[in-house]
């Protein structure tokens, strides 16, 4: 039973998975690459993250060949979400695979765009990447001192560095800028650092949470990065910075001239270590050099749909639910992906909204990078069709892109859906509602058609009965529901009381017939015996007599006669003559005394009388 | 003697029966005014609507509403004005209410549907459960919950006591607390549905859901006029609310109203 039990469970949870599984939907297959950072400096790594979300088998490159970058494949993450929805059940899996990419050379590299295979099939290719690397800031400070502390300046102890990728930029492109303040002695930041950017908007810097160590020209250098975005509010030429840092450095003290003591043993240090501090702190103001900027205006002829946005971006769509009628809404969900000026990234335009009604757009963004020049933005236009419908309408989004120096234009394919119902044919005119008012009746079944049903264009006439008063709170949170209660209730309990009381009462007649037929068994033992006067034995055979009938016909053995006995035994004429003795001789017994009759009762008189007795059966 | 008792027992029903009657005229003498009053003002607002002065209506019918008159033709008048005034956030919220109250109200059901296409509102989705038991009412359901509870609570007592148990008294016994079951499930499956009592339409303006309880949050949903939302939580000024397209966010609370008082 135990086994069979454990099968039905199994079946049960293999059915619910299998179920589960038919109604589960996985995302469509989609990839994005993205750098952990834009800029680097020559020796410096940064990280490439190719994610592929949908199909499980993806095969992804071990090395991306690009001149002058080493870009190996170091890692690969597999995640799984499930989420529920108005779609049902959806399954999103996707892999991460993380490269480390090398900086060998200065220069701005472009890591190609990635083919991902599945199986036999590929999958969209990745977004194209730039990489800008900087020279060594070592170089910067060419050969640098030895590590005589007495001839250190400034500049040897800390140094700031601008590093802005491009020289030429169009009006709102925005620009990553990296401010590095590095430290070859104890020391640290006190403040944010602060760029002279006249006509630039610059985004808030971001602090850098640890510094990280680096080997320049033999030296250990701790470096700390700041990352911030500049965009060109008109064109012209700009200089960026100087940067100006507030920082706090122990710096060497001036070292002064050893007296050697004779007595003192050569292998021991000086004294003069123990007392003397090697080093005081101090306050430094460290700046960067200025770079400069070249600002050009964006070409003329911007496509109807360009909003601004500047950069280098990809678009995919989705909508839900794809089956509906006229009327229903369905959300289009545009994802926009890249790098750029996300805040001038509005929703795509609809090319052909005829027979839509649109609906504003929400959005909201997820930034991939510290400054947000790197992300996604999600939007969601909710349409309702009017008509039928094939397909959604094709969206479009425009912008500038730097590297082509031209505009581009992404455009979704038209998503196929089905719309069911026809368009709402116009109504009756206000005037016509008015004057020839719509029966309640009809007016409900016009209401009861679904959706496509025809809809008056004016609203219907006022109501001149005020009608009755109603309450908003369900019946079952009002006072009077809950009183109505008690009639149940009453009902209830007085059943359950007769029922007890009509169980007590039957245990009553119950425990009675119980003592008679008890009584009736005692006294025939004794009959048997029949060492008794024969006053008690007639008068105990008369009362067997009367309890037997008493038992035989529910009734009170005292009310019991001898036509009673006769009827309800069915005697016949002998038996009734018998019983008729016994009666007698019972009543003269026991009214007469015991000086009338006989002292003894003769054996053959007592076996006569007590067959009489024992075959008393109904 | 026997006369006497029964001339006693007369007059005391007389008495009672005089009594109720006096109460009965009572209430009546009191009641009857004010329901006088109410149709009177009532007339007097459709008078006003039928000659356009809408903003006059709209404060007749709210005043009745305010004094206690919630009746399903108040609220689609009152919403009929408010549709004039072009106001649809709440016209359709007074079309709602009056739907609330009596659910197969033929005018409100219509001039709701014409509202919402003005609007145009968006419309919480009803759920899969809710869908199957909107056929009754959440008063119909409670009824059938309360007569099914009894039935079968008696019959269990009738089980209980009697002596010998009937195959047909246990089923009965049994399938009415099944019913008492469903219908207390469909009751919670509708008052926590999208139309339960937590239901309440957009009347602002360009009322944007964010993400968080602050006017520069991301925007979740731009809400027309007329929406419906269903409000899981109130925090100060902004409600915390399910949105069309099974979406959340946060909404000013000035911008949104109960259907339910």
């Amino acid at each position: 039973m135990v086994e069979v039990s454990m099968r039905a469970r199994i079946l049960l949870v293999a059915f619910a998975v299998v179920a589960a599984a038919q109604f589960a939907r996985a995302d469509s297959p989609s990839v994005t690459a993205v750098l952990s950072n834009s800029e680097a400096v020559v020796g410096e790594t940064v990280e490439l993250q190719i994610k592929v979300t949908g199909p499980g088998d993806a095969q992804a490159p071990e090395e991306i060949p690009v001149e002058g970058l080493e870009i190996y494949r170091t890692g690969e993450d597999a995640s799984s979400e499930i989420k529920f929805g108005a779609g049902g059940l959806r399954v999103t899996r996707s892999v991460t695979y993380t490269y480390t990419v090398l900086a060998k050379s200065a220069g701005t590299f472009t890591i190609p765009p990635q083919t991902i295979r599945v199986g036999n099939s590929s999958l969209p290719p990745t977004p194209a990447l730039t990489l800008s690397v900087a020279d060594s800031p070592s170089r910067a400070f060419g050969s640098r001192p030895g590590s005589n502390k007495q001839s250190m300046t400034p500049t040897e102890l800390a140094f700031a560095e601008l590093v802005v990728p491009k020289k030429t930029a169009y009006v709102g492109e925005v620009i990553p800028v990296v401010i590095r303040v590095g430290f070859f002695v104890q020391g640290e930041v006190v403040e944010s650092p602060v760029i002279d950017t006249q006509g630039l908007t610059i985004e808030k810097l971001q602090m850098p949470e640890r510094p990280h160590i680096q080997n320049i020209n033999g030296r250990q250098c701790r470096l700390y990065t700041f990352k911030t975005a500049i965009a060109a509010t008109r064109a012209g030429r700009f200089q960026i910075g100087p940067a100006q840092v507030n920082t706090v450095v122990l710096a060497p003290t001036p070292q002064r001239p050893r007296v050697r003591r004779p007595h003192w043993p050569p292998d021991f240090p000086d004294l003069d270590d123990f007392f003397n501090d090697p080093a005081q702190q101090e306050k430094l103001i460290v700046k960067s050099k200025p770079v400069a900027l070249e600002v050009k205006p964006l070409p003329p002829n911007a496509p109807p749909s360009f909003s601004g946005a500047i950069g280098n971006f990809t678009m995919t769509s989705d909508a839900n639910p794809k089956s509906m009628q006229v009327g229903d809404p369905i959300t289009i969900t545009s994802t926009i992906s890249g790098r750029g000026n996300f805040d001038r990234v509005n929703a795509p335009v609809i090319k052909d909204d005829r027979g839509w009604h649109k609906y504003p757009p929400s959005s909201k963004f997820k930034q991939d990078d510290e400054v947000g020049i790197s992300g996604t933005k999600t939007f969601e236009t909710v349409l309702s069709p009017n008509e039928k419908k094939q397909a959604l309408p094709v969206l479009a989004f425009s912008y500038f892109d730097p590297a082509k120096e031209g505009y581009e234009t992404l455009r979704t394919d038209p998503i196929p859906i089905t719309v069911e119902g026809g368009a709402a044919p116009p109504g009756p005119s206000a005037a016509a509602a008015r004057s020839a008012p719509v029966p309640a009746g009809l007016t409900a079944a016009v209401n009861a058609t679904p959706v496509p049903a025809a809809k008056p264009a004016d609203i219907l006439y006022q109501l001149t009965d005020l009608g009755r008063a109603r309450s908003f709170a369900p019946i079952y949170a009002r006072t009077p529901f809950w009183i109505a209660q008690l009639a149940p209730l009453v009902l209830l309990l007085g059943f359950v009381g007769w029922t007890i009381r009509q169980t007590r009462i039957g245990d009553r007649k119950r425990q009675r017939i119980a003592a008679r037929q008890h009584e009736v068994s005692h006294l025939l033992r004794e009959l048997r015996h029949g060492d008794v006067s024969p006053q008690v034995y007639f008068s105990q055979a008369a009362r067997v007599v009367h309890l037997k009938t008493a038992l035989a016909r529910n009734i009170n053995p005292n009310a019991v006669d001898a036509e009673t006995v006769a009827k309800t035994f069915d005697l016949n004429e002998n038996e009734r003559t018998q019983l008729r003795r016994l009666f007698e001789r019972s009543d003269e017994l026991s009214y007469s005394g015991t000086g009338n009759g006989a002292e003894t009762i003769s054996k053959d008189e007592r076996e006569e009388v007590l067959r009489f007795v024992e075959n008393l059966r109904v | 003697m026997k006369f006497r008792n029964a001339e006693r027992q007369l007059a005391g029903i007389h008495t009672c029966l005089m009594m109720q009657l006096f109460c009965f005229i009572g209430t009546f003498a009191v009641i009857s005014p004010a329901v006088a009053q109410s149709t009177a003002q009532f007339a007097k607002a459709n008078q006003e609507f039928a000659v356009g002065d809408f903003k006059a209506a709209i404060a007749d019918y709210e005043e009745l509403g305010r004094s206690g008159q919630n009746t399903p033709n108040l609220f689609y008048n009152l919403g009929n004005a408010y549709f004039r005034q072009k106001d649809f956030g709440r016209a359709i919220l007074n079309y709602e209410r009056a739907v609330a109250l009596e659910r197969h109200h033929p005018e409100a059901n219509a001039n709701l549907s014409i509202a919402r296409d003005e609007a145009p509102a968006l419309e919480l989705q009803p759920s899969w459960l809710e869908r199957y038991v909107q056929f009754a009412s959440v008063n119909q359901y409670s009824i059938v919950a309360a007569v099914a509870f009894w039935l079968g609570i008696l019959g269990f007592a009738t089980l209980i006591f009697a002596r010998r148990r009937s195959a047909t008294m246990t089923t009965l016994s049994i399938w009415c607390l099944l019913l008492f079951a469903a219908a207390v499930g469909a009751i919670y499956a509708l008052e926590r549905g999208s139309n339960g009592h937590a239901l309440a339409i957009v009347t602002g303006k360009n009322v944007q859901a964010r993400l968080a309880t602050a006017e520069t949050a991301n925007s979740v949903l731009a809400l027309p006029p007329g929406s419906e939302i269903k409000i899981l939580s109130i925090r100060g000024d902004w409600i915390y609310a399910a949105l069309p397209n099974n979406l959340r966010g946060w909404i000013p609370a000035k911008d949104a109203e109960r259907v339910g008082l």
